[in-house]
């Protein structure tokens, strides 16, 4: 039974909101990536449900739907809603590498270790680990790599009606190595930041070999009550030529979530 | 297989009819629609015997799930099984005359499970769920000696852990990270058994005279009368994290689901061979068990233990007959026996995740002198962006640790299942057993078996 627990991917995580823009020329680099974590993590908590589609060499897609409430930076519980043999599946993330999993079939919760945070989740192109990296400040060294810009969707009002439309927009263009005793699977990251909002668009995750290994890329960038979020992310694996499109479908912000929300007695709970 | 009396078939196609109205109703009546869902999965598993092809398996299950959630507070959930099982039981062709078509193609109706759950009942710490349900205690992986609200369902050998759902109370109150539960459970139900191909596994060989063999063995269950002070069970938990650990602690009072043999009659047949009746009883039995589930650095690790203190049964062998008197041995000494489990798991670079697990103890043996030892791991490998996973499974059983290369048995378990689309799972892999000595699924040795499943979820 444990051994399906291991293949589930956590990537909510990529969802965040960042602050107003405000002018940034001339920050040193770490203030750059430290006020793009604060972004990321503002929100009090969020709750929404995603579409995770995950498209093989061929073209195929196989689509997974779970709820996610996340509170913090480290509270989090999923609920799978589709497809039928996942359904119900439930994960529930705490602080201190704490993990539970709930398996319907089973009518239990189990605890999981964190040997999983390099496995995939759910089949999709993301990790436990890549979930967990949400402070990244704290985790890697920056350098600056440059400031270059970047082709966006940007929401635009046209006419009364909200259309994305293709912009250039500056970005800061980062190198993450990982802080002395940090263990990760990758040797470094490329992280591209935009100097508008602070919010990241593009990650490149390189291997122990120094290969390009993963792109992950944030699309259709909005503010949502006062939050700036990624209705798209898409992680692509260059390896495995596989990747996974996540997209928001609902989210609502600061719905006043406690602690007790994060429980197993919740997890047990089957979505409404 | 049992014959099936008219009135049992009447009552089976009432239940069968009760359930597809309740089905069709989900569909028509508006007022339900989009509160109650239906999922499940229907499931086709063939086995064969390697040694000469025999069909040991034929199953095709229909698994309904009905989930509804009338309010924020309340939730149904019912489980039915559907299925067409085992070969035609056909004998004449008034069989194959009849309306019902159980003889010529056997099916069944089974209820795993049907209860509410009422969320926040009376204060909004404390929940219930009241009905036919599964209740699964303990942190191990399927082998759980804590386990033991439900009778265990040994009905497929290989299918560990399943148990059967039970008319039971469930109430858990939560106390900030304390979790505080209680069971009630007013009947008593027995454990179901493997076909006879496989009950050799479970059965422990009855000792006869020198050169006696013996020719019809029967027997007879003598069940707790049904009274909530014969047949009624009651257990209590408490669980709570420690130390980056999750404990808990838990007291059962009931029976024993497996029965145990409190007199045998041996009566001759002729001067090599006797018929042996066996009257078999559910002695009651007190279980105090503990868990934990946590991980040193990386390695998941789990360990559970059970101390059973059971109502001592003393086994009447009467040999009267033979001319030899009567013997009374204690099959169950009064004196009380632990069962435990330890076991952790690990996931290696590029995916491979192994689980390992010392069991000592097994479901069905009780006393002291009766636990076994086991080892089991398995590997497993997903390949081809999840489409495909390779296990590689094997136990070991050794029943005297002192003595490990006298008798064992080891069954080797691979499979390859392959997912071509979501929902979809077909299995294919063998089980093959080699023993020496005497142990319990060495008795199984000749059942070695290849298998192939199919199963769809919706």
């Amino acid at each position: 039974m444990r051994g399906t627990l291991l293949l589930m991917v956590m990537p909510w995580l990529l969802f965040g909101s960042v602050a107003k823009a405000q002018d940034t020329e001339g920050l040193p680099t770490l203030d750059i990536l430290r006020r793009s974590d604060l972004v990321v993590n503002a929100p009090q908590d969020q709750e929404f449900t995603l579409s995770m589609i995950l498209i093989d060499k061929k073209g195929k897609e196989k689509t997974r739907e779970a709820k996610i409430w996340q509170k913090g930076a480290d509270m989090r519980m999923v609920k799978f809603t589709s497809p039928a043999d996942q359904e119900g599946i439930g994960f529930l993330d705490l602080p201190d590498d704490l993990m539970y999993v709930y398996l319907p079939a089973f009518k239990k919760v189990r605890r999981i270790a964190s040997h999983v945070k390099n496995e995939s989740f759910a089949g999709t192109d993301f990790t436990y680990d890549d979930m967990a990296t949400i402070n990244y400040s704290e985790e890697y060294d920056p350098e600056l790599l440059g400031a270059d810009t970047t082709k966006c969707l940007v929401l635009e009002d046209k006419e009364g009606k909200a259309e994305w439309v293709s912009k250039e927009l500056k970005h800061y263009r980062l190198e993450l190595t990982p802080k002395a005793g940090m263990k990760k699977d990758y040797s470094k990251l490329i992280i591209w930041i935009r100097s508008d909002n602070f919010y990241q668009t593009r990650i490149e995750y390189y291997d122990q070999r120094g290969n390009l290994w993963k792109i992950q890329e944030k699309r259709k960038i909005k503010e949502v009550d006062g939050y700036w979020t990624a209705m798209e992310v898409e992680m692509s694996d260059l390896a495995k030529n596989h990747k996974t499109r996540n997209m928001i479908a609902e989210i609502a912000f600061d719905q006043g979530l406690t602690d007790k929300f994060f429980t197993q007695r919740q997890l047990k709970r089957r979505p409404k | 297989m049992r014959a099936v009396s008219g009135a049992e078939t009447i009552g089976r196609t009432m239940a069968i009819r009760i359930v597809l109205l309740s089905i069709a109703a989900v569909f028509v009546a508006p007022s339900v629609q989009g509160q109650v869902e239906l999922g499940g999965y229907v499931l086709t598993d063939s086995r064969a015997r390697l040694e000469d092809g025999k069909l040991l398996w034929n199953e095709n299950r229909l698994k309904l799930d009905l989930n509804a959630s009338p309010t924020s507070e309340a939730h149904v959930f019912s489980e039915f099984w559907i299925r067409g099982f085992g070969a035609s039981e056909a004998a004449t062709t008034r069989d194959l005359m009849g309306l019902d078509k159980r003889k010529s193609n056997p099916w069944d109706l089974v209820l795993r499970e049907a209860y509410v759950d009422l969320y926040g009942f009376f204060t909004p710490d404390l929940d219930l769920r009241i009905g036919r349900q599964r209740i699964a205690w303990g942190t191990a992986d399927k082998i759980n000696p804590t386990d033991n609200l439900n009778p265990d369902d040994l009905e497929d050998i290989w299918d560990f852990g399943r148990h059967l759902g039970t008319n039971s109370v469930l109430a858990q109150y939560y106390l900030g990270d304390v979790t505080l539960s209680a069971v009630f459970t007013p009947g008593f139900t027995p454990a179901t058994l493997p076909p006879p191909d496989w009950a050799a596994a479970l059965s422990t060989p009855i000792a006869l005279p020198g050169g006696v063999e013996p020719s019809n063995v029967s027997d007879e269950l003598d069940m707790p009368v049904n009274t909530l002070r014969e047949a009624a069970s009651v257990a209590v938990k408490i669980a709570r994290p420690v130390l980056n650990y999750d404990l808990s602690l838990s007291y059962l009072t009931g029976r024993s689901d497996f029965p145990v043999p409190m007199r045998v009659v041996l009566a001759p047949v002729d001067s090599n061979s006797v018929n042996i009746h066996s009257t078999l009883v559910y002695p009651r039995m007190s279980v105090v068990g503990a868990d934990l589930s946590g991980a040193i650095r990386t390695v998941g690790v789990w360990a559970e233990i059970a101390v059973f203190f059971p109502e001592a049964v003393y086994t009447t062998v009467d040999m009267s007959a033979l001319g030899l008197g009567q013997q009374e041995v204690a099959s169950l000494p009064d004196e009380h026996f632990a069962r435990y489990v330890i076991g952790g798991d690990y996931t290696f670079a590029g995916g491979l995740y192994i689980n390992a697990q010392f069991i000592h103890g097994f479901a069905h043996e009780l006393g002291r002198d009766c636990l076994h030892n086991y080892v089991v791991a398995g590997l497993e490998k997903k390949l081809r962006n999840d489409t495909v996973k390779v296990t590689a499974a094997a136990a070991v059983e050794i029943p005297d640790s002192a003595h490990p290369g006298d008798n064992y048995a080891i069954i080797g378990m691979p499979e390859i299942a392959y997912y071509p689309s979501d929902n979809s799972e077909i299995a294919c892999g063998v089980r093959v057993i080699g023993e020496k000595g005497q142990t319990s699924f060495g008795q199984l040795a000749e059942m070695d078996e290849g298998y192939i499943a199919f199963k769809y979820a919706f």
